[in-house]
């Protein structure tokens, strides 16, 4: 009898997983077909292209810890993006409460006297802090004047650019060197974040990102607070007849999202680059990447994990077979791009069916009203 | 045999949804399928109409095989269905949504707005139906746009006609129009199928009566041969007895409404100086039509709107500017009256469901963190006690039938054990053998010692259960009533506005 119940919650348990991954592991599969289509018209033959990517992306030691170093921040803007969007606040200006929180990180960092080590720390939370202010000032305009949350989170990426743009134009330049760079000065070298490994990038802050998996794994299995933030994105009237107070909730999912967000940035500061450099995070597009892989991994903190490394081997073996074989660098944009529209398919679906749902619901209490 | 299916066996996963079940329909026949929740019909149906495969077994028609892939395939066999919830457009124009998927054509390529009217107005005179065609369909009653789910079919020129728990969004009124239209059609031929749990209706309309349970078919018969009471103890499985509730002493004011004033967009007040008591021990019932203000004062007791004047008191103490947690922590559970939009999410597993106002208890959390075993044992234990048929603890709650989920939340909200709960609806579109049991819940209740507020607009379901009654119209107390001094004529006349000519009792 109970052997029978826990194969039964095997196979249940087998069931669900393969329920979770079947549409990305279509996706990705769709995707990577587009990608050989493309290829085969730059006349290479797809399967000895792919094979060289996944070897210069992954099977490689030297690749395969450049792909960690590249995933960390996605991992980390991933992280920032779901924790707001599973609770149904569509935050989409990850990027700009990356660049403001890394900023604020840095300037600190550059300015605050003391040990290396604690000011490190310090400036950490300094950046924390900065990034969830920045995107608790989209919850407000969305809580106090009905903002929409979408526009002002994303024109809110903007704003963070230009402000950070002009600081390292004028005043906190760097002109130790030719000056020309667009960027401040250099931290401590005691400040910057250990490496792994001695002759690789890949530096503490993959740990970090690892340790955030965790929080939010934490945080969305086994905390109230996880509750009834998901309940409000599957349906905020429910949540609410329940008695869950959903400025609160909005509150702390938007600040939760914006200092994660700002550790991604901040990570990447003193972990690989130890400076600020102006457009540093737009031309990488890590919160877009980020997004992409939550967006992939339905929201699921350990599958955005490895979507996010997936999508960051993908950008490393896209340069690696530019130098090697000359197809250009763009072809893993496509497949990327082509994986994400792959699976919004199914959650657009999802966003009608919910829409047709809740505007049935609406005309019945219409009409009785 | 106009239509027949044999032997179908419906799978999902574990569960058997139909097991084995035979269906026949002849030509201008009635043939009403009942069953409680969950016993296969709305199954049986969607796989006549192409929205299910079955695992086994066939589909005749006029004797020849079918296989339907999609609801495409059975259209092009002349079946159609009259969904419970309609497929509509809302923003279009009835002609519209009519001729929607075969539009007529100008010069084969726009779109005839004259001859989609034309047409509708043909359809409503063969067929006696009457309604505008230039009507916009959101600005429908929904009697009205049940007509038009039924000219759609009649347009794509069905001679099957599946009607699926018809009556279940309908007022009175309305559900005797409708059952008029049904035995209209087959009087002109149509052959219908009809899916209820209203077995007064099944009485009134149908020619044979199949019945179902647990996915089996377990008789059928003609109506003439049956009754409600056959058909009811078939359905259950069991005799229904007729419930004694003993008489009981209250004690002490749980719930006090005063002098409540909310005031809507236009000036006009929804709820006007409304006043009303629920002591320990009693079940009290507001009576009405929906949409005399009965939603908002739910609204207005549980938190969710923000009142204009008057108060609220729970246990002597005002709950006036309390957030709708601290309502709850004061005593006051609600079974909410649209469970969909309010009492639960759709893809929330069960235990999800199931905690939600109970997500601060001891054995739920503690500090914040959530107790993964207490949980399920909590969660289980509910579905145990309250007969919850489901699929396991991890499914989703949209996937409970709404006889299932009614009880889950009836569950959860009694189990909050709060002076107070209030019962909206709480047995909407649930069959004979889930109402039985929610009421029992309910005296269970009230034996406890606790406070009952009661509204339905199931004038039945009212007089059975309450010790006292208050008439609501037009967001007043249009009157009070001990139990023993309610007759259905007194309150009915109350309830459409009309003036009690006895003074007011109590």
């Amino acid at each position: 009898m109970s052997q029978k119940l826990s194969n039964r919650r095997i196979t249940s348990g087998l069931h669900s997983a393969w329920n979770t991954m079947r549409q990305p592991l279509i996706a990705t599969i769709l995707g990577l077909l587009v990608g050989a289509v493309v290829i085969l018209a730059c006349g290479k033959n797809p399967l000895s292209v792919y094979a060289e990517m996944f070897d210069k992306s992954f099977l490689k030691s030297y690749y395969l810890f450049s792909t960690l170093t590249r995933a960390t921040p996605i991992i980390l803007c991933a992280m920032a993006t779901a924790i707001a969007w599973r609770a149904g606040y569509i935050n989409i200006g990850v990027e700009g409460q990356m660049i403001i929180g890394a900023f604020a990180a840095t300037v600190s960092a550059l300015f605050i006297p003391g040990s290396p080590i604690l000011i490190a720390i310090i400036s950490f939370i300094i950046g924390m802090v900065a990034g969830a202010l920045y995107a608790l000032l989209p919850a407000v305009l969305t809580w106090k004047f009905r903002v929409s949350m979408v526009i002002c989170t994303l024109m809110l990426d903007y704003v963070a650019s230009y402000i950070t743009s002009y600081f390292v134009t004028y005043p906190l330049k760097d002109v130790s060197g030719d000056g020309l760079a667009l960027q401040t000065a250099q931290l401590d070298p005691g400040m910057w974040l250990p490496r792994l490994t001695p002759k690789n990038t890949l530096h503490f802050g993959f740990i970090i990102a690892i340790l955030v998996v965790v929080f939010m794994v934490f945080i969305t299995k086994k905390t109230v607070f996880g509750y009834e933030s998901k309940m409000s994105g599957f349906n905020p009237s429910f949540a609410r007849y329940g008695g869950t107070k959903q400025v609160k909730v909005m509150m702390i999912t938007m600040a939760l999202s914006g200092a994660i967000a700002s550790l991604a940035g901040t990570v990447e500061i003193f972990g690989l680059k130890y400076r600020y450099a102006d457009s540093m995070f737009t031309s990488t597009s890590y919160a877009w990447t980020g997004l992409m892989a939550a967006l992939i991994a339905n929201l699921n903190p350990v599958g955005m994990f490895f979507v996010s490394i997936f999508l960051a081997g993908l950008q490393i073996g896209g340069s690696a077979i530019q130098r090697s074989l000359g197809i250009p660098l763009e072809i893993s944009t496509i497949i990327q791009c082509c994986i994400t529209l792959f699976v919004s398919v199914k959650l657009v679906f999802n966003f009608i069916k919910k829409r047709k749902a809740k505007s049935t619901a609406a005309e019945k209490g219409g009409e009785k009203a | 045999m106009l239509l027949e299916m044999k032997h179908i066996t419906k799978e999902y996963g574990t569960l058997r949804a139909n097991d084995d079940v035979d269906l026949s329909l002849r030509e201008g026949e009635i043939l009403a399928v009942v069953g409680e929740n969950g016993a296969g019909k709305s199954t049986l149906m969607k796989i006549l109409y192409g929205l299910e495969k079955p695992t086994e077994g066939d589909i005749y028609i006029n004797g020849e095989l079918q296989k339907f892939r999609s609801p495409h395939d059975a259209m092009a066999k002349k079946i159609g269905m009259v969904q419970q919830h309609f497929m509509l457009l809302q923003p279009c124009t009835v002609a519209e949504n009519i001729v929607y998927g075969h539009e007529p054509k100008k010069s084969g390529i726009f779109f005839d707005r004259k001859r989609a009217a034309a047409i509708t107005k043909e359809l409503c005179e063969k067929y006696g139906l009457s309604i505008d065609p230039s009507l916009i369909v959101s600005n429908c009653p929904v009697g009205l746009q049940q007509r038009v789910e039924i000219l759609k079919v009649l347009y794509q020129d069905a001679s099957i006609i599946i009607f699926d728990e018809p009556s279940a969004v309908l007022t009175p009124q309305e559900v005797g129009e409708l059952l008029k239209t049904i035995k209209k059609l087959a009087s002109m031929g149509k052959s219908i199928i009809i899916i209820t749990h209203k077995l007064s209706e099944v009485m009134e309309v149908a020619d044979r009566v199949m019945v179902m349970r647990q996915g089996k078919r377990i008789k059928e018969m003609a109506k003439s041969e049956t009754s409600i009471e056959e058909l009811s103890f078939l359905m259950v499985g069991r005799h229904i007895v007729e419930r004694k509730i003993p008489p009981q002493e209250t004690t002490g004011t749980v719930l006090d409404v005063q002098d409540l004033v909310l005031s809507g967009s236009d000036k006009k007040n929804i709820l006007d100086h409304f006043s009303i008591h629920v002591d320990a021990g009693e079940i009290v019932g507001i009576a009405g039509v929906s949409g005399n203000g009965q939603s908002e004062l739910i609204e207005c007791i549980t938190g969710l709107t923000q009142i204009t004047s008057g108060d609220i008191l729970i246990c002597g103490k005002t709950i006036v500017g309390k957030t709708v947690g601290e309502r709850r922590t004061a005593g006051c559970a609600c079974i909410p009256e649209d469970r969909y939009l309010w009492g639960c999410a759709k893809q929330a597993t069960l235990t999800e469901t199931s905690i939600m106002a109970h997500q601060r208890e001891p054995a739920i959390s503690r500090y914040g963190i959530l107790n993964t075993k207490g949980i399920q044992k909590f969660t289980s234990g509910l579905l145990e006690r309250y007969d919850v048929r489901s699929g396991g603890l991890s499914q989703k709650t949209g996937e409970l039938s709404g006889g299932n989920l009614q009880k889950m939340i009836v569950a959860r909200e009694i189990e909050l054990n709060s002076n107070l709960l209030i019962a909206a609806e709480p047995t909407r579109g649930v069959d004979i053998g889930a109402m039985e049991f929610i009421h029992s819940r309910l005296l269970d209740k009230r034996a406890k010692g606790d406070a009952v507020l009661l509204i339905s607009s199931e004038l039945t379901e009212i007089m059975t259960l309450s010790d006292r009654i208050y008439v609501i119209y037009d967001g007043k107390v249009a009157g009070e009533f001990r139990k023993q001094d309610a007759t259905e004529e007194s309150l009915g006349i109350l309830m459409m506005g009309g003036e009690s000519n006895e003074p007011k009792a109590v």
